[in-house]
């Protein structure tokens, strides 16, 4: 496995989080004092209970920055690539469902994530063929829950 | 175990994307713009439930859900997406003509749907604690008007909604600014029973059908219910607010609208399914079940009921200040 | 004390329906925690969509869900005894003497151990929310908006000073599911906040496809770099019937570990986790003489196991009588409650009998059912573990998938349940904790409507927080627990100091 390691990469990465933190606080507060409304009942409105929670995030980031520690090395290379490739397999076979119907898309969805959790080609297709067919059946027929037959193949 | 289909928009959305069709439509589908369990829901199987009863339609009515802002992503659907499709109704109520009305349905006004009818409604009812000192709407204005400060109201929504409203009409009564009332938004009916129970608040602003229960066993009393007569029921002992000598109602209409571009035919024949419907006893039982008082308003009476109300709505806004 | 709603709870928790379910959700979560991908929140994440399109009826989801909990927490110790792996974050202590035991030839042994004082911890646990939850609800009329505003103080105290080596990640996770809780309607003044104009954020985050994402989506990413440093599963070999001797041996730190775990599950905020760890250290320091804990000592066993198991039990407490979640696993069950409509809070007690009654009647049933699922039966569960990432982590996308799809059925939604999975990545990776999230999310609503509700009752006036006895208490509470941690190490320091060098 190739990862980054040692405690500077850590402390790096920590600070890099805590950056963008304290600037999601930042966009968070000045989006918080756009928010329009007419009027509110009580006397803070909805402006202010954000901003303190934006104020109170800059400060807790202010505190990460300067005392970091505690994070993970990175994955890189390959891993890398196959981290994100699991949420990007997960959307393709959303967006396959309609047309594909929920039995391909999801064969494809367990075969690809199969392997990239390190199966053979052929267990990776037994694997998503026979979880497939199972979650089908248990959703459609024994839970009801309703699925995408497909469209394509006109199920 | 009964079986709840959720058609989802999604396969809508992704089938868009796909260039393909959605899966064979029902004959008829009722859209409630919430989740399961809601107040849009309970008006959708009104519908559903009922006209199978009544034999008016042959295959069951299918329920599905939008949830979001309210009804306002039902809406923006039905306008933008299913505005011709003569099979789809859409649950509305009092509170869609409010939204309407304070332009909280985006860019769409009350004239893109079609107006189909009512076939129920609940009315605003004013609680107070049961120990409360107050008896009549009158003691509760006088001693509000005297010192409006003490008086925390509460109800089931935000500002701007239906129980502010209704807050706001106790205020105006008390020739108190809206805008200054000690409101308590609080989350539905429950919520303002115990506020209520703990004083935590002192005026309550409900529904009469949920509050009912608790009068009745003498956990609130329901000083005045904001309807033209008196209710049938528990509360028949309970005066209007009209007999204590305060002009002011609120009716909480349950009603539907279909999409814009739906043909007069079409609109005609829902019509006449609805008024065959509200004739049958089925329907009687059925509405009763759900809680709900009697008021059938179907086709062009009920379009008239909608925009006046949306009209009545901007002014009442305009004056509390919106 | 009236007891009404147990006798009720009874007899909707043994229809034949709710029995079933309550079973499946038990094996189901002696299953999700021994898996140690899965833990309770990830597992009722993905299971609670799937019950409510099915269209149960809340009572028969609370008892799947709560036995899926009560599950998870016993089957939590059997990777962490065979695999040295915790199956769930209450089982981490139970690995520090349960591995050991086994490493010595005595798994069964341990597993039986552990087994009965995870019954033990239940069922008291189970007795204690019985007879506190209704005297809670009592008071619970007494939570006005100024009360409840304290309360969260106090939960976010509570989690900030006593869950994780690094509070200052732990605050910040709360302040950001703070964040994630104001997009939507604002419920006092009517605005849209943080909804970019986009109508189906109108009514906010949806609470299914945050907990996914962050739970279920974040967890396949991390398995893929924790797979190479798997260990491997010890046989379960030589007698499986614990000694008479350990377990009379036992009792006291089964006790004291049960008591303990119940009321750190009371406590608004902490879970399981930190439950078994103060049982844990406690334990060690009234028994550990011979200094055997950690070498396979079965004290230190028994002490966590009761531990997290009762606080399953405690941390329904705050979660059905003022719907304040005492874990993060019953923040995920309140959220359940909302899907359903159902506005927890002290009504709750009084308007759905039933569902509360159902609910804890399910706990005393589960607790029996687990016991028998996990005595005779453990062998079978350890299979588990052996079952290749390939096939179980593709099987949890697909539940994902299913769940986000059949509740909140929008291309906005799978995209959301993406993005805020990689996110939770992100922060995993930088050692966030992801339960502070869902408790923000879930606590941070009911602390900005509050504050602002109270404000709008005094007409501005801050001493309303500060009026009510109630309120006093909870502040007095609040700072206790705040200066505990200070305290304790300053404590701790004197004792070092005081103590003479030991070589």
């Amino acid at each position: 496995m190739t990862t980054s390691t040692g405690p500077r990469g850590a402390v790096r990465s920590d600070r890099v989080g805590a950056v963008v933190l304290f600037a999601l606080a930042v966009l968070y507060g000045l989006d918080a004092s756009r928010i329009s409304y007419s009027f509110s009942s009580d006397p803070l409105g909805p402006r202010v209970f954000p901003l303190i929670l934006a104020g109170v995030l800059a400060l807790l980031s202010l505190i990460y920055f300067f005392r970091p520690g505690g994070s993970e090395p990175w994955p890189k290379g390959r891993l890398l690539a196959s981290s994100i490739a699991v949420p990007g397999l997960v959307l393709v076979a959303t967006i396959l469902m309609e047309p594909l119907g929920f039995a391909l898309a999801v064969t494809l969805l367990v075969t690809g994530v199969g392997r990239i959790f390190g199966a053979s080609w052929r267990l990776a297709l037994i694997s998503g063929a026979v979880q497939a067919a199972l979650w089908f059946v248990l959703f459609r027929y024994l839970l009801e829950v309703y699925l995408p037959g497909g469209s394509v193949f006109g199920f | 175990m009964k079986k709840l289909v959720l058609q989802a928009a999604v396969f809508g959305v992704a089938g868009v994307l796909a260039g393909a069709a959605l899966a064979a439509p029902e004959k008829t589908e009722c859209l409630a713009g919430a989740k399961p369990g809601g107040g849009f829901d309970v008006t959708c199987r009104l519908a559903a439930n009922s006209l199978l009863a009544a034999k008016l339609i042959d295959k069951p009515m299918p329920v599905t859900y939008m949830e979001g802002g309210v009804g306002a992503v039902a809406y923006n659907h039905v306008v933008g997406k299913r505005s011709s499709d003569p099979t789809l109704i859409t649950a509305a109520s009092t509170g869609s003509a409010l939204l309407l009305a304070q332009g909280k349905f985006g860019q769409y006004d009350e004239n893109a749907v079609r107006w189909l009818g009512a076939l129920g409604a609940d009315y605003g009812v004013i609680v107070v604690a049961a120990d409360s000192p107050y008896k009549t709407m009158k003691d509760l204005v006088e001693a509000y008007k005297k010192a409006p400060n003490d008086f925390a109201i509460g109800g089931g929504g935000a500002v701007g909604s239906q129980d502010w409203m209704k807050a706001a009409i106790i205020a105006k009564s008390a020739d108190q600014d809206p805008k200054k009332i000690r409101y308590v938004a609080l989350e539905g009916g429950g919520a303002v029973l115990t506020a209520l129970q703990g004083g935590h608040i002192k005026i309550g602003a409900g529904e009469a059908s949920e509050m009912a229960k608790h009068h009745q066993a003498g956990k609130v009393r329901i000083l005045g219910v904001m309807a033209p007569e008196r209710l049938p029921g528990d509360l028949k002992d309970v005066p209007t607010a009209k007999e204590q000598g305060f002009d002011f109602d609120w009716v909480v209409w349950r009603g539907y609208y279909l999409g814009g571009k739906v043909s007069d035919a079409d609109y005609q024949s829902w019509v006449d399914t609805f008024q065959k419907l509200a004739k049958s006893p089925e329907f009687a039982k059925e509405r009763e079940e759900r809680g709900l008082y009697p008021y059938t308003v179907i086709g062009a009476d009920f379009d008239k009921i909608v925009k006046n109300d949306v009209k009545k709505f901007k002014t009442l806004a305009a004056e509390a200040g919106l | 004390m009236d007891l009404s709603y147990l006798w009720t709870g009874f007899s909707v928790a043994l229809s034949p329906m709710n029995i079933v379910i309550g079973f499946v959700g038990c094996f189901l979560g002696t299953m999700i925690g021994a898996l140690p991908a899965i833990g309770p929140i990830n597992g009722i994440a993905l299971l609670l969509p799937i019950a409510y399109t099915m269209g149960l009826p809340a009572e028969s989801t609370m008892i799947l869900l709560a036995g899926i909990y009560s599950g998870a927490e016993y089957g939590g110790r059997i990777s962490s005894i065979l695999l040295n792996v915790p199956g769930d974050a209450g089982a981490v202590m139970t690995a520090l003497d349960g591995n050991p035991l086994a490493r010595q030839g005595r798994a069964g042994e341990a597993l039986m151990i552990s087994g009965l004082s995870s019954f033990v911890g239940g069922i008291l646990g189970v007795v204690g929310l019985t007879f506190f939850a209704p005297l809670l609800s009592g008071l619970a009329v007494g939570f006005g908006p100024a009360e409840y505003f304290v309360l969260m103080i106090f939960a976010f105290v509570t989690l900030g000073s006593m869950v994780g080596s690094q509070p200052v990640k732990t605050l910040i996770g709360c302040v950001i599911g703070l964040m994630l809780a104001t997009v939507g309607l604002d419920a006092t003044s009517g605005a849209y906040r943080f909804t970019f104009d986009e109508p189906e954020l109108g009514d906010g985050i949806e609470f299914v496809v945050l907990v996914i994402g962050l739970f279920s989506i974040s967890e396949a990413m991390l398995m893929l770099e924790h797979q190479a440093s798997g260990g491997s599963v010890i046989r379960i070999a030589g007698r499986t019937f614990a000694r008479w001797a350990d377990i009379v041996r036992c009792t006291g730190a089964t006790l004291r570990g049960s008591v303990i775990g119940f009321v750190v599950g009371v406590l608004p905020g902490t879970g399981a986790s930190v439950a078994s760890a103060v049982s844990y250290t406690t334990e060690k320091r009234i028994s550990d003489r011979d200094g055997t804990f950690g070498k396979g000592d079965v004290r230190g066993l028994a002490a966590p196991e009761a531990a997290n198991n009762a606080t399953a039990a405690g941390a329904f407490v705050p979660m059905l009588t003022l719907g304040v979640p005492g874990s993060g696993t019953t923040a995920v069950m309140l959220g359940a409650l909302m899907l359903y409509n159902i506005q927890p809070g002290p009504q709750l007690f009084a308007e759905r009998p039933e569902l509360v009654g159902g609910l804890i009647a399910s706990l005393y049933i589960g607790n029996v059912l687990l016991l028998i699922m996990n005595l005779p039966l453990v062998s079978l569960f350890s299979r588990v573990l052996t079952l290749p990432n390939w096939i179980l982590v593709p099987g949890i996308l697909v539940l994902s998938i299913v769940g986000v799809y059949s509740t909140h059925a929008s291309m906005l939604s799978i995209l959301m349940m993406l993005g805020i999975g990689v996110v939770g990545w992100l922060l995993r990776k930088l050692g966030f904790d992801m339960a502070p999230i869902i408790l923000g999310f879930v606590l941070g609503r009911v602390m900005e409507v509050n504050l602002r509700n109270a404000l709008a009752i005094s007409g501005g006036d801050l001493s309303i927080l500060f009026q009510s006895s109630i309120s006093i208490v909870l502040w007095i509470m609040a700072a206790a627990v705040a200066v505990l941690p200070f305290v304790l190490s300053w404590r701790a320091r004197q004792v070092r100091a005081a103590a003479p060098q030991v070589p």
